[in-house]
């Protein structure tokens, strides 16, 4: 096995810089962030590394009447950040917080979690479920992918390899929206064996007028589980209706047999996590009105 | 190979140095800089040996390359100690036996670390979170927690 060992090394001051730098060393460079998916990683063939730590893209902030969270933003910027403690916006947080160590969401960027399209990553279910938007940067310019169409395969995401994120934009949820996280793991800092984001919209009597279940570490991508949203769709939302939905998604999703546990117990798993997560949001619909448009 | 020219700010004292751009931050602060205090364990983020702080925060030492860390502030074990008296948190460790082989006791104080400069007082919960990046094999973790909440200003107690 041939080692780690790039020779080059950039931290490029602006985008577009850090963008040439990409097109120069073409497949043998890659861009690094938080380096907690790199460094243990270590792929042989990367011979430059372009840092994109200088870039100022670390950032959550309000945009009109969403919010916009840069891709250099730590993973526990995103626990702590004052934007995302409430409402719908607060499963972000919950995301964030269920994340390895707090010596890794001190380094782990967004940007990493999702630009490396692992299957397990935390931060795409709940992104995906809020309608985020991806704004890319590349040599064409600028370009947004909605987060849902931005994972293409394991390891595999609509970014190119002169492209990098620059941030994700959230659009302001409708009103009577809540939304919630649920994740189990093997030890209480190892990969997620199943995440889900999910996101529920009702009107003013408790019906759904629209959900979205997404589910990690049971396909390739993120999935949505998308029969799931259609038991849901237009129904008063009641325990064995969410029960119902729950099941359908266990039955859509696609998990493999791995170290970590088996199809069978992650299917199962999908029940429960989604079970409580549909739980949650709906009582955060009711409760809050959600947030105001 | 390139060399970078960086420069680190380790215990207060600066360093200027010139990294591969593959070396990482434990091994410059071990291998060139002589502090082996801090201890390296599984290089791959998973045991908390090598945590350090850098502006603050703690990380894991062996997922950062040394290049990222130009410019930064850095604190090591060996940055606690003051005028040859331990710092409180590592005489807590003395006092309750908080250390069995040492191994991950330095990546465990600094986590400790970063907990109580942002929070002085601490519930039980609070700092088996903050230490739950770091693997201890022979303690059970239960003296390390009591050393912990001692240590705080009002020497809290386990529930």
């Amino acid at each position: 096995m041939t080692s780690f060992r790039p020779t080059e090394y950039f931290r490029p001051q602006c985008i577009e810089e850090a963008v040439k730098s990409l097109i120069d060393f073409g497949e043998t460079a890659r861009a690094i962030a938080g380096g907690t998916d790199l460094m243990v990683e270590k792929p042989p063939f990367v011979n430059c590394l372009v840092d994109l730590t200088n870039l100022n893209l670390g950032y959550v902030d309000k945009e009109g009447d969403g919010i916009k969270i840069g891709a250099l933003t730590k993973i526990s910027g995103l626990e702590e950040s004052p934007v995302l403690q409430q409402g719908p916006y607060s499963a972000i947080a919950a995301a964030a917080r269920s994340i390895g160590s707090p010596g890794i969401r001190n380094m782990a960027t967004l940007g990493g979690n999702l630009c490396n399209g692992v299957p397990s990553a935390d931060m795409p279910p709940v992104l995906i479920a809020l309608d985020g938007k991806a704004r890319i940067f590349g040599s064409q310019g600028t370009r947004t992918v909605p987060l849902g169409d931005f994972f293409k395969d394991a390891r595999k995401t609509a970014l190119k390899h002169d492209e990098i994120l620059l941030d994700i934009f959230i659009p302001a949820p409708p009103a009577h929206t809540g939304a919630d996280f649920q994740k189990i793991g093997r030890t209480a800092v190892d990969l997620a064996l199943v995440n889900v984001g999910v996101r529920v919209t009702c009107d003013g009597e408790g019906h759904c007028e629209e959900s979205v279940i997404v589910l990690g570490a049971v396909a390739p991508t993120p999935m949505r589980a998308v029969k799931a949203e259609e038991v849901l769709k237009g129904k008063k939302i009641t325990e064995a209706l969410i029960e119902k939905a729950a099941i359908s998604a266990s039955a859509e999703v696609l998990p493999i047999d791995d170290v970590r546990a088996s199809a069978e117990y992650r299917r199962e798993l999908v029940v429960h996590l989604t079970k409580n997560a549909l739980k949650n949001a709906n009582e955060m619909a009711l409760r809050k009105g959600g947030e105001k448009k | 190979m390139k060399s970078v020219p960086i420069t680190l700010i380790i215990n207060g004292e600066r360093h200027d140095l010139d990294v591969k751009p593959f070396w990482t931050l434990l091994y410059v602060i071990r291998d060139k800089l002589g502090l082996t205090g801090t201890k390296m364990g599984c290089s791959s983020g998973e045991c908390g040996a090598c945590t350090v702080h850098v502006d603050g925060k703690a990380i894991n030492s062996c997922l950062m390359l040394a290049a990222q860390a130009d410019g930064k502030k850095i604190t090591t074990i060996e940055g606690l100690e003051k005028d040859d008296k331990l710092h409180p948190l590592q005489q807590a460790f003395v006092d309750h036996f908080a250390v069995q082989c040492g191994y991950c006791t330095s990546g465990v104080i600094l986590s400790a670390k970063a907990l109580l400069d942002k929070n002085p007082n601490p519930n039980e919960q609070e700092v088996r979170e903050a230490i739950k990046g770091n693997l201890c094999r022979c303690t059970g973790y239960v003296k390390i927690v009591e050393a912990v909440l001692a240590s705080t200003k009002e020497g809290g107690e386990l529930r």
